[in-house]
């Protein structure tokens, strides 16, 4: 069964501690039901890293979706795409007709600043903080050459310029390479403006089967992994293979040859050097290349292979369980041509990448990747 | 948000009859993947593993300095990923406030005040 995204809605992201999840999630919920014409669900998938346990019974009997299904699911910075994912295999099985996923997160209240490393992980005892666990890679980029300081601040420039046309993104802004490269040292290489925000957001997305109505978007194909060991043998930084491997993963299940025929793309840019690394993990850049493309236009709206057009996690913001349902209904509209200045001309083809977790030893702990098409 | 309460899940390490220090970590009898914690599997190929010693000389992979807050640490502080010879890649803390040059050698020298990995570099 061809899956449908029939509807979808998305919050405010920003800094928002005196709303509540509840206010943040009929925000998202609210749009999405109201854009699929529908005012109920058979089940609901809701994904969360850092909201209190009962948050998604807590949201969803706000808005009277009781009685019914309902999953919490984490998988990191994955975890909005992890509960599409299984939202949109319960609808294709047939397990359920209607189904809502629902991604949450309210950072502003949870954490003073960056995200409190986990102690009982080692690498997180030790004081491996996420910027941290990125400034490796980048550091490592431009050890090897891979990439320069101004490629990686070529990535800032470009998300924050795209966020211009984002009325639901956090941040936005015309910056120089040199003002992303002068901005507060965060974690050497990495600048304050090449790192996302505390963001505090809900987004929605619901999932039916297929009618065949022309311009419907659908779900060409979906892949979930956990990353496998990261270390001394892997042959590329932190992140890059379980990348690589998941899309592989999501192209076969979508039946496409290659990455390159995909229109337009939302790629987990937590961090300058994550977009950068994910673009070449992706194909769609040739190794090596991805901080040359992000420095000449070729990932920016207007160039080949157009990368986070919303203004991507360093500027719409990140609160995390969110994130990859954003980065869906940023796709969806795409694909249905209502992106006004921010729109990829003639999208057809898109393609989500959320990647995270900073479990010591591991290559991520998920990444999910998937391909939306325009019928 | 959680304070560092339980079980420490950092590597261990000890020190030898020469000196020297080193981590006790597991070496998988299997695939042969080093580990630098205790665990009872080999995360790569799930195979029994076996007591192996690891350091103190290695290599740095990469390494950066944190300039943010992070509870139970001061900034600015050094980190270095450092592939131990024929060991694991682990993180460990390096004096001062300046990354260690990628690439060039490094060696345990035993455990920070605060109970982390520590490595010296060649500058
Ligand atoms: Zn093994």
């Amino acid at each position: 069964m061809t899956v449908a995204v029939a509807g979808v809605g998305t919050s405010h992201f920003g800094r928002q501690p005196d709303r509540d999840l509840v206010g943040l999630a009929w925000d998202a919920v609210s749009e999405a039901f109201a854009d699929a014409g529908v005012d109920a669900v058979d089940a609901v998938w809701v994904g969360t890293v850092f909201a209190p346990a009962g948050v998604a019974q807590r949201v969803l009997r706000a808005m009277g979706i009781t009685g019914i299904p309902v999953l919490t699911v984490e998988n990191a910075c994955a975890s909005g795409t992890t509960a599409f994912v299984e939202a949109h295999e319960a609808v294709r099985t047939g397990r359920y007709g209607r189904v809502l996923a629902l991604g949450l997160e309210q950072m502003s209240t949870a954490f003073a600043g960056a995200i409190t490393p986990e102690t009982t992980d080692p690498e997180g005892r030790a004081g491996l903080a996420m910027p941290a666990m990125y400034a490796m890679s980048a550091a490592r980029y431009l050890h090897t050459g891979a990439a320069t300081p101004e490629q990686l601040a070529a990535v800032s420039v470009k998300n924050h310029a795209h966020a211009v046309h984002n009325p639901r993104a956090q941040y936005s802004g015309r910056y120089t390479v040199d003002e992303v490269l002068a901005s507060r040292m965060i974690a050497d290489p990495l600048t304050l403006l090449q790192c996302c925000p505390t963001s505090d957001g809900a987004a929605a997305a619901v999932l039916t089967a297929a009618d065949g109505a022309a311009g419907e978007v659908v779900v060409r194909g979906a892949a979930l992994r956990s990353g496998a060991p990261w270390n001394h043998r892997s042959p590329h930084v932190w992140g890059h293979d379980i990348v690589a491997d998941t899309t592989r993963d999501a192209l076969a299940d979508a039946g496409l040859d290659a990455v390159t025929d995909v229109d337009v793309v939302e790629v987990h840019d937590a961090f300058t050097i994550g977009e950068i690394v994910t673009t070449e993990a992706l194909g769609l850049v040739p190794p090596g290349d991805g901080g040359k493309a992000a420095a000449g236009g070729v990932t920016a709206l207007g160039g080949a292979h157009p990368v986070n057009p919303s203004g991507g996690l360093l500027s719409r913001g990140h609160p995390l369980g969110a994130t990859g349902l954003a980065q869906l209904a940023e796709i969806t509209w795409q694909l249905r041509g209502q992106c006004g200045a921010r729109q990829v001309e003639g999208a057809r083809l898109g393609l989500v990448e959320t990647m995270g977790g900073g479990v010591s030893v591991l290559d991520g702990n998920a990444c999910v990747v998937t391909v939306l098409e325009a019928r | 948000m959680s304070s560092p309460t339980g079980a420490d899940p950092r590597p261990e390490i000890h020190r030898t009859a020469d000196g020297d220090w080193v981590v006790a970590g597991r070496r998988c009898r299997a695939c042969a993947e080093p580990v630098a914690y205790a665990w009872p599997r080999c995360p790569a190929c799930g195979a029994e593993v076996e007591v192996a010693h690891f350091g103190p000389r290695g290599t740095v992979w990469s390494s950066t300095v944190v300039r943010i807050a992070v509870p139970g640490h001061t900034p600015p502080y050094a980190l270095a990923y450092v592939d131990l010879d024929d060991g694991p890649r682990v993180l460990a803390h390096v004096a001062g406030d300046e990354p260690a040059p990628i690439g060039g050698a490094a060696w345990l020298i035993g455990a920070s005040d605060d109970g982390d990995l520590q490595v010296e570099v060649a500058r």
